[in-house]
């Protein structure tokens, strides 16, 4: 079991290796990169400066075609007078955490932003707690909701409770969440029914300084206040497959045998059911958990587009539209570490809960 | 005249279908090999007495049949929308002025442009295609012997209809301010309502437009309408090729096992964590994404998922005795995948595809929302969120599409609820 795991984890060197790989060359054939971006700033610029002063004494002529000289700067600059796979190799070497000097252990560099000339770390950790905070109370909530809701809805098959539920959780399965978002925001956000609801944000302007002067309550509510929408979208999308799938496993285990001798033996009905039937019917749902990091961190950036929340899934996904390449890169290292390790902890978990399963 | 009527829809119909194929012979291939692959691929597995009794559960579940039947019937008649939403005329009788004789012919603009001179109209639509709607008002009030039958919902998608809308409300304010019998207070305040409608987006008006128009001025029910074909046909589309690039490699997976199925795993495990929609973003940023290039990028980024189902299930089947009777008799290797053992393993295909189409009617509508989706004219649910978040006090904007998706995507998971209860019932057993 134990060579079984060392070997999954070996494995996620060349799977990772693979995959920044891939994102890296797709990035560098993509038009409009950073050198362009750059190029064509600074032909604004001489365009701009040529039509105010008006002598026209700007050493880039008539502002058509920069010297040779300057676009070998500006490549050198964004690193791009070397051949990809060299700066691919060097982009590695920054990331993974060894090093061939004393300590061989280092903290990994992920690199600057083009476009905030801050470290792409720094940027993440900003953000980290933002993406977290709504994961999290989307997460719990909806465990929160959907366990009992899929127990009961186990008990109580085929009855009239089942059936409308049933309906309810279908009509969540097919809406998406970032689309119920924009709904809800013109519903009760905007102007047109009801304005009971911020239109976005992660808090008012002004809160940090509330907290200093310590009017908690305040605080509180309007972090309460607007948590609510964004929350109903993240907890939308779990909804449906967290509840049947609490119920059918629950289901599957109340025709097994052993709940059948439970039973013979004269246990009450809720004994069996609660202590026995429900324990063995969780390992599924909690498998799940291993995803859990995954979920809460990569969040979702089309739900954070639509309340405008300044989260890590907004700016992956603004990296990539402005070509912030190491922002982008270093999203893709999270998320596919986060993933790759999220399936062996899932698998990690299982065999803990369920020591009969064998991997081999 | 309806049987004529009749004839010549279907005829148009096989027409621009033939032409479709003809001009752009991609198409044509790819659908061919569709088709002739569905064919091959499922023929054995629907022809099996097993099948037909899951067919006939799934028609005794009378929810999900009902909307399978519902939404088919509706796609099919999508494809006589050209005919039925539109703001070409079906049918225009008009006298023609013939060396001094008015001779009457029947034209059929909806199959055949014509010119506003043609039917000698001046200004502004004389060398454009008429406003037909105008048009049948016009001859309504000249009591001429001319007539035009509209559709039945008289407005095309793309059409911009803001000097309409600008014209209506000004006969409206005129024949407000002329009425002498309102007390001033009420004439402004009706003035008001009305002049708010002059320029779009226009409210809901069941006259004209049922869901009022956007914020250029385009018909919001006419967009939905072809936006759900649109969103049908893309979903149907990637759905079939995913599946069958799906099978077909997770086939191969798990039935030669060993180290090719561990490299391939590795290869697949790359491919998918890379983040798909970024690297849609990517690419419809360096190309302009057409309807095709878009369900070829889908498929390339979501053939994936159904390998993992394939894979097991091969592997669970493939140490069965049938299997080892058919390696005994020499059978070939593509003989025993493709002939013995897939149409074993088709359940989870057949169980997870409606769940597909709603996966995939979503992304092409986050991708639209997004505006990496279908160029800009396009009619689609995603560029009419996008307007629906930035006009917050038109609510119909927002309400419109949501309602189109969540209806059909309801629909569809009926769908697949029934079809997952007929291919892939469990029997619960309970004691109490």
């Amino acid at each position: 079991m134990r060579a079984y795991f060392i070997r999954r984890f070996l494995l996620i060197i060349p799977t990772f290796i693979g995959i920044t790989l891939l994102s890296f060359i797709v990035m560098q054939f993509v038009p409009g990169g950073p050198v362009e971006q750059a190029i064509m700033q600074i032909k604004m610029g001489a365009a701009m400066s040529g039509e105010g002063g008006a002598t026209g004494g700007n050493e880039f002529g008539s502002g058509n075609e920069l010297p040779e000289e300057a676009l070998k700067q500006i490549r050198e600059y964004y690193g791009f007078d070397k051949p990809f796979y060299v700066r691919y190799w060097n982009w590695l070497c920054n990331v993974v955490p060894l090093q061939m000097k004393y300590p061989f252990v280092k903290w990994p560099n992920l690199g600057t932003s083009y476009k905030y000339q801050e470290p792409v770390w720094d940027l993440f950790v900003k953000r980290f707690p933002i993406s977290i905070y709504f994961g999290l109370v989307g997460f719990t909530l909806s465990y929160l909701v959907c366990i009992p809701l899929g127990v009961f809805k186990a008990i109580k098959h085929g009855s009239a409770f089942d059936a409308m539920s049933s309906m309810i959780v279908f009509i969540g399965y097919s809406i998406p969440g970032w689309a119920m978002g924009v709904i809800l925001l013109v519903m009760f956000g905007g102007g047109s029914y009801w304005s009971l609801f911020p239109l976005g944000g992660f808090r008012p302007d002004g809160w940090s300084k509330a907290w200093d002067a310590g009017r908690y309550a305040w605080c509180i509510k309007m972090q309460l206040w607007h948590t609510v929408l964004p929350v109903c979208c993240y907890m939308v999308g779990s909804f449906a497959t967290l509840t049947v799938l609490m119920k059918n496993s629950l289901m599957e285990n109340l025709g097994k045998d052993y709940i059948r001798t439970a039973f013979a033996k004269g246990l009450g009905e809720k004994v069996v059911i609660f202590k026995h039937g429900l324990r063995n019917s969780l390992i599924p749902i909690a498998t799940g958990l291993g995803h859990l990091l995954s979920l809460v961190i990569a969040g979702s950036y089309l739900i954070e587009k639509v309340f405008n929340i300044d989260g890590i899934g907004l700016l992956g996904y603004t990296s990539i539209v402005q070509r912030d390449y190491p922002v982008a890169m270093g999203m893709i290292v999270i998320a596919s570490l986060l993933k790759l390790f999220g399936n062996i902890v899932s698998d990690a978990l299982y065999c803990l809960i369920d020591p009969r399963i064998r991997f081999s | 005249m309806p049987y004529l009527l009749k004839l010549l829809i279907v005829l148009t119909f096989i027409i621009k279908m033939l032409q479709l194929l003809i001009t752009s012979p991609l198409i044509a291939i790819v659908v061919l090999v569709v088709v002739v692959g569905m064919w091959k691929l499922f023929k054995p597995t629907v022809d099996s007495p097993i099948f037909q009794k899951r067919v006939r559960k799934f028609k005794r579940l009378k929810r999900g049949y009902f909307s399978f039947v519902f939404i088919v019937t509706l796609y099919i008649l999508t494809f006589l929308l050209p005919f039925l939403v539109t703001d070409r005329a079906l049918v225009v009788y008009y006298e023609k002025d013939v060396n001094g004789k008015m001779v009457g012919e029947y034209y059929f603009p909806c199959v055949k442009m014509y010119q506003g001179k043609f039917f000698n109209l001046d200004g502004r639509d004389k060398y454009k295609s008429p406003n037909y709607r105008n048009l049948k008002i016009k001859w309504e009030k000249e009591k001429s012997k001319n007539w035009v039958m509209l559709p039945i919902y008289p407005f095309s998608p793309n059409e911009l209809l803001l000097l309409e809308l600008s014209n209506e409300t000004g006969k409206k304010v005129k024949a407000v301010k002329a009425n002498t019998a309102l007390s001033p207070e009420k004439k402004t305040a009706m003035l008001k309502v009305l002049e708010a409608n002059r320029f779009p987006p226009t409210k809901p008006n069941f006259k004209s437009n049922i869901l009022g128009t956007d914020d250029r001025g385009r018909d919001v029910f006419a967009r939905l309408i072809y936006g759900f074909q649109i969103s049908i046909s893309f979903a149907l589309m990637v759905t079939t090729i995913t599946y069958i690039f799906g099978i077909f490699i997770g086939s191969l997976l798990g039935y030669y096992g060993g180290k090719f199925d561990l490299i391939m795993q590795r290869f697949v495990e790359i491919w998918s964590t890379i983040p798909f929609l970024y690297t849609i973003i990517i690419i419809s940023s360096i190309l302009v994404p057409n309807f095709w290039l878009l369900i070829g990028i889908m498929c390339l980024f979501k053939w994936m998922g159904m390998t993992y189902y394939i894979r097991a299930e091969f592997l669970r089947e493939k140490a069965k005795d049938y299997v080892s009777a058919a390696i005994s008799i020499g059978a070939s290797d593509a003989k025993i995948i493709f002939k013995h053992i897939l149409p074993n393993a088709l359940t989870p295909v057949i169980s997870f595809a409606p769940f597909s189409i709603v996966a995939n009617i979503s992304a092409l509508v986050s991708l639209d929302f997004l505006g990496f989706g279908l160029p800009a004219p396009t009619p689609s649910w995603g560029e009419l969120l996008v307007q629906g978040k930035a006009n917050m006090l038109s609510p119909w904007l927002a309400g419109a599409p949501l309602g189109a998706m969540f209806i059909t995507l309801m629909l569809v998971t009926f769908i697949g609820e029934a079809v997952r209860e007929a291919f892939d019932p469990k029997e619960y057993s309970r004691l109490r």
